[in-house]
């Protein structure tokens, strides 16, 4: 603004509206402020990467438990398989042994006629 | 950013925070308030510290969200201008003895009973000795609109310093202290 253009209201306001000092305490306490802050965010962080992390274990463990119990079903399938197949196996050598022995008996019987 | 210009914040502060506390303290008149919204700001401009580009930049940003948080305050206190009257007498009487004019002092006051918009407008003018131009930019509001907040700003400051204004003249402290 051009001095020459400033009438005496002005002048006085000018005059009146110089910058104050700012008090002490407000950069002290700003600065105490702005370091509690920092700490609150760095805590805040450390909780949301404490949860992340919580999660992830949570997580794994219910993958784990879940892959391990997938695991066992299909190894107690495997083995009941294996037990049938076993199973089977023993009938077809019983009813062999019982064909022969009835194949036995009826030549037998055929001699004695 | 810049290049060359690095912001510090403690650097900032030491040099805007005399610039912040003014503006604050005449947009509320209230020196406990001002501190406050000049702590707020300038917090906010630790968060907003790598988006500044320039010293001209963080000057321009801290006296936009200064104008724009007192503002804000304002709402929320819903002070009216006697109120004002009062607060400004009760948390700035100290600041009488240090003046020499105690015209300058019911000038200051008499700037408190306007309307913000005026207020803010003249503030800036007068303080930060800012143009229309630069006002608006800070005000998010029309360079015309300004221009007529800083003329009927004066207008009423003139007519409500008009008795003020004589009775300093003819050397006698105003009724308004009795």
């Amino acid at each position: 603004m051009k001095p020459e253009e400033m009438d005496a209201m002005e002048w006085e306001l000018r005059s009146a509206l110089e910058r104050r000092a700012a008090p002490e305490s407000l950069k002290r306490n700003l600065l105490v402020r702005r370091r509690k802050r920092t700490a609150e965010r760095r805590h805040a962080r450390i909780v949301v990467w404490q949860r992340l992390a919580a999660m992830f274990v949570l997580a794994a463990a219910l993958g784990g438990g879940y892959a391990w119990h997938a695991h066992e079903e299909q190894r107690r399938g495997e083995a009941a398989r294996e037990q049938v197949l076993n199973a089977l196996r023993m009938t077809n050598e019983a009813l062999d042994q019982v064909g022969a022995q009835l194949e036995t008996r009826d030549a037998r019987k055929q001699a004695e006629k | 950013m810049a290049a060359g210009w690095k912001p510090d914040f403690e650097a900032l502060v030491d040099e805007h925070q005399s610039m912040v506390y003014s503006l604050a303290l005449r947009m509320t008149g209230d020196s406990g308030l001002a501190e406050e919204i000049a702590q707020d700001t300038f917090l906010a401009l630790d968060d907003n510290l790598g988006r500044m580009e320039s010293a001209d930049h963080a000057r321009f940003w801290l006296r936009r969200v200064t104008m724009s948080r007192a503002a804000d305050a304002l709402r929320r206190r819903k002070v009216r201008s006697m109120d004002l009257w009062v607060e400004f007498d009760e948390n700035l009487s100290g600041v009488r003895e240090a003046r020499s004019s105690p015209l300058g002092v019911r000038v200051e006051q008499l700037l408190q009973t306007l309307p913000e918009a005026q207020r803010a407008a003249l503030v800036l003018r007068y303080q930060e000795e800012m143009t229309p131009e630069e006002i608006a930019a800070t005000l998010h509001a029309p360079v015309a609109t300004v221009k007529s907040h800083l003329q009927r700003g004066l207008k009423l400051l003139r007519a409500k310093a008009g008795e003020l204004l004589s009775e300093y003249l003819r050397g006698k402290e105003p009724a308004h202290e009795a």
